[in-house]
Order: C-alpha cells, then structure tokens, then sequence
C-alpha cells in the first residue's frame, strides 16, 4: 500500500523544497559578482518637478534566463499534467486505473444503461435558515432533479421539518460522527446499490445557490460521454461583505478564468456542487484501503478535513475522466470576517497538505504537490520582496524612479486587473491599487505558513463546523 | 541640487543610506530582481491568450467511436473540445438572441 508515506512530513518536505530552491538562488546571486546600485540621476519632470531616477536593469542575459525559467517551469508542468492525465485515461490496467476512460468506453460500449437521471445529496446539519432557498434554486432548475433527499446531519433545529415542507425526502444520519463525511457515507450506503450507470448523483451544500442552466449542462456532458465520471461547479463568490468580500470574489474569478483556460481540467470538484457517476464512486468505495487511502467501503474519506479535494484526488487516481465547465456555476458564501476567513483557509491548507501527504508523491498528485511548492516559494519571493521595499523606505529619504521596474510593475497591474476583468468596476477597482491585494496575499501566505507548520508538529485542528453561517443568522 | 543628491545618499530615516551599498542589500535586490522577472514572465503569460498545442497535434485524441451513452449517435471531439464547441454555440445564440 502507498497510503501514509508521508504524513506529517509533508509540510517539511515542502518547506525544505522551496527553502532550497531560494538558497541556491540566493547563492547562486551572491557568487556572481554583484556590484552596488549606481548612484540616482537628478532630473527634471516637465521642467519643473526635481526628481531621482535610476536607470540601471539587470543585464539582458541574467533577463533572458530568468524569464525562459519561468516559462520553461510553466509549461513543463502543464505538459507532465496532460500527460499523466492522458497516460491514465488511456491506460487498461483495470487493477490501477479502473476508471480509465478506455476502460469504461469497452464496458460500456453497445449498452443503452437508460437516460440520465439526477438524484441530489444535500448534506445538512442544521441549515434551517439557508436549506429554503437552496431547495428553491434547485427546484427551479431548467432540468429539474429527479429527486432530492436531504441528508440531515445530527439537525436539533427544523431542518428536517423545513425539507419535509418542500417535499423532499430525508435521510436522517444515525449515530453519524463523522460529521458530513460520514453522514454522506451512509447515505450513500443507502442508495448507490439501486443506481444505473446514468442515475447521477449529485452532492451539494445546503448554502449553495446554483445556477440557472447548471444541471441542464451537466446532464448533456453526461449523455454525450459515458466515459465522464464526474463534473464539478465553478464557484464565484456571492454579492456582499465589503471589501473582505471583494478579495474573495477577485480570488474566485481568476480561479474560474484559470479553470476556462485549462478547458475545464478540474484542480477540486468542489464540496459546493459536484455530479458523480455512479461507477465513480463505487470503484472509489471499492479501492480504498487498496490503491488509495481510507476505510474499505467509504465512498468519501472521513480522515480528511477537505473530503472534496481527497475524492478529487482518489478519482484522478483511479484514471477517472472529470470536468469543471464554464457553464456549471455556482454561487457560494465568501466569509464575513477576517477571522472566520483564517479558518476556513487554514482548513483548506491543513486538508490540502494531509491529502497529497496520505497518497504521497504519485502521477495523479504530481499537480498538487507542484502547487503546493509553488505556494511555498511564493511565501518566500513575497517575503523577500517585502523585505527589499520596507529596507528602501527606512533607508532613502528621498523618493527615487526607478523605469525599468515601474515598466514590469505596470505589467504586473495589468494583469491583475485583465484577470479579473469580468468581475465588473468593483474588482477592477480593487486590482488596480495592487497594494491591498498584496496584504491580502501575504495574509494568505500567512495561513500557508501556519498550515505548513500546524501539519509539521502534528498540532490537531480543532475544526467547528462553518461557525460563519452560524454567526450570520 | 547637489546638496539634494547629497542628502540622498548620506541619510536615511532608520538606516543609513550607506545600507544600499552593503553586501547583503545588494544580494537581496539581485535575489529579488531575478524573482520579480521569472513571475513577470508567468504574469505575461496568463494576460496573452493560451495556446493549445494539442488542437495542432491531432491523430490520437481523434475520436474513432460516440461517446454518447446512447450506441447510435453521432461521434464528438474530446472532452475538453467539447466543453469548447457547447461554449461557443452558447455564444453564438446569445448573440443571435440579441440580434432578435
């Protein structure tokens, strides 16, 4: 077995990675013989303002290197995803890559398993106040679900009652504790022995508004290939917030471009709303404890903290084919104070790491552990150049221009508000003064810092359950 | 003006500007200089429209037989392309809606 090969030392062996990779630069700097800056040129702005330039850029070689670095690492990546992705899907080792798309096509092939039908989870644990208007999007779908059951989760308020109302069916959860993992495991348990290979299951949070058009477009993927075993939301964040709110929206639409220019090739099905054949996660259910980590017979694994992106893995793991198209959206709650934020990154994080920790470094995690890596040097440019900016400001007294940096700092601003064009005057407002959202991004690498630390010292995580949507009644 | 230069380099408000000079300054800007161009080069890259190497290199992502879960219908691309081609008759009806 593979399982636990890295545990804790995940966070080692990423911070150890990235710290290396900055010392060898840092070395490799040093050894070339560097010579101080010039002294700044005195000039003069339209004949009348003093100001202090400096004109000195690296050399044209050091320029070149860097760059062909960068865009090497980038597309280097991208390639060796592609491929493990390909070498999966077409694989017909049924023992490593059961969900191979090759395989299922010759399963499958010449068999009509019924049109496609969607039965939808909605795991919930005292969602009275929000379970009403997310049973009302989703009954006011185009293509309606053709059944909905409410997976109530130890609910002591009129959850149940409020699903009953509506006419849904329920699940209760008994002696469930292992929160929503646990309670979908049983349901699931329940009803996935009756389901066809085109009886979808959909798994949504009861906080989680979709929208219109979504499962219309998903139930058309699922009808023109049967080889697709999974098709996960894009999640933009809801109205809302101020400007908290703001940094999250920015996050989520360059997340969903970054998804459209990937065509689709899914980083998490997201816990917000994601559609499974049922074969997927059967074959999961069927090889954990085996080729991935888990209990033998759970669908999803109730030892992560972000079960979305541990089911995500064991699919690319199991050579399944899944997708995050453009036109399956959903809106989801962004966090209303700076704290409830912090936690719900440091969940993510501290999942994240313990997820490509259990399965260690394989093809399917390959990805992960790349962005983790690259995370963890961002940490580290980010601090340096922090470092450099603050060390300038105490040390001059006199503003000095610098053009060849101001020129790649446009750039820099320039893409910061191409990519969230689409947000509207708001987001582009926000990306155009670059300063907060570099606060914002130093508070998220604050977070990567303390997740990397927290999984290193095996300190536990005390984890409530979304003390946000508590706090917002 | 020379007095202003001079001021420039001899003072600084926690540091003296002496600072700049030093070794470790000196590495740091380096260090950062070549970070800030290798992630100019990846911020170039995510404003230009990506390029898609394998809509050049065709042959094994052609598809021989339907996807489709019913046996007799038509064959479609791959998956990705396929997300592509739905995208783009959204498109086109949007625009036709609009031009109605």
């Amino acid at each position: 077995m593979r399982m636990g090969r890295f545990d804790r030392a995940v966070g080692v062996v990423i911070g150890a990675t990235a710290l290396g990779g900055a010392l060898l630069l840092w070395f490799a700097v040093a050894s070339g013989g560097l010579t101080p800056a010039k002294q700044p040129t005195e000039g003069f702005v339209v004949g009348v303002w003093t100001v202090f330039y400096n004109t000195q850029a690296p050399p044209p070689q050091a320029i070149l290197v860097a760059i062909a670095v960068g865009l090497l690492l980038a597309a280097g990546l991208a390639l060796l995803e592609r491929r493990v992705s390909n070498r999966s899907r077409r694989s017909t080792d049924g023992q490593l890559y059961p969900l191979a798309a090759k395989l299922v096509m010759e399963q499958t092939r010449g068999v009509f398993a019924g049109p496609v039908t969607l039965t939808v989870l909605i795991p919930a644990y005292n969602e009275e106040d929000l379970l009403a208007g997310t049973l009302t999007s989703l009954l006011a779908q185009s293509r309606r679900p053709d059944r909905v059951i409410v997976v109530a989760d130890n609910c002591t308020d009129s959850t149940v009652a409020i699903a009953r109302q509506r006419g849904v069916e329920v699940i209760q959860s008994q002696g469930n504790t292992k929160k929503k993992a646990g309670a979908l495991n049983q349901a699931l348990t329940a009803i996935l022995p009756r389901q066809g290979d085109n009886d979808l299951v959909m798994v949504m949070d009861a906080d989680t508004r979709l929208d219109d058009g979504f499962l219309a477009a998903a139930v058309t993927r699922f009808t023109d290939d049967r080889a697709l075993m999974a098709v996960g939301g894009l999640f933009y964040g809801q109205e809302g917030f101020g400007l908290l709110g703001q940094f999250q929206r920015n996050e989520y639409i360059r997340y969903a471009r970054e998804m459209k220019r990937r065509r689709g090739r899914v980083f998490v099905l997201t816990g917000t709303a994601s559609i499974f054949r049922p074969a997927a996660l059967r074959a999961v259910a069927a090889n954990r404890g085996a080729t991935i980590p888990g209990t033998p017979g759970d669908v999803y694994d109730t030892a992560a903290l972000t079960e979305d992106n541990e089911i995500t893995i064991a699919l690319k793991s199991l050579g399944a084919l899944i997708v995050s198209p453009t036109d399956c959206t959903v809106v989801t709650e962004v966090m209303s104070t700076v704290r409830t934020l912090w936690r719900q990154r440091l969940r993510w994080q501290r999942g994240a790491l313990e997820n490509i920790g259990a399965y260690g470094m394989t093809p399917a995690t390959l990805r992960y552990w790349a962005q983790q890596l690259g995370l963890g040097y961002g940490v580290i440019a980010l601090g340096a150049f922090t470092l450099l900016t603050l060390l300038m400001f105490v040390s001059v007294d006199t503003w000095v221009w610098f053009p060849f940096w101001l020129g790649l700092g446009s750039v820099f601003v320039a893409e910061r508000v191409f990519t969230v064009w689409k947000g509207g005057w708001r987001a582009r407002a926000l990306a155009i003064t670059i300063v907060p959202e570099l606060v914002y991004d130093l508070f998220l690498n604050t977070v990567h810092v303390k997740g990397t630390i927290d999984i290193t010292f095996g300190r536990k995580a005390a984890w409530g359950r979304a003390p946000e949507k508590r706090r917002r009644q | 003006m020379t007095s202003g230069l001079a001021q420039v380099i001899s003072s600084g408000i926690l540091l003296p500007a002496s600072f700049l000079q030093s070794g470790f300054f000196v590495i740091l800007s380096a260090f950062v200089a070549i970070n800030t161009i290798v992630y100019f080069a990846l911020a170039v890259a995510k404003i230009l429209p990506k390029v898609y190497l394998v809509d050049w290199i065709r042959g094994a992502n052609r598809r021989s037989e339907t996807r489709s879960i019913r046996p007799n219908a038509p064959i479609i691309g791959e998956v990705e392309e396929h997300v592509e081609r739905r995208e783009d008759d959204g498109r086109h009806r949007a625009g036709s809606d609009r031009a109605q």
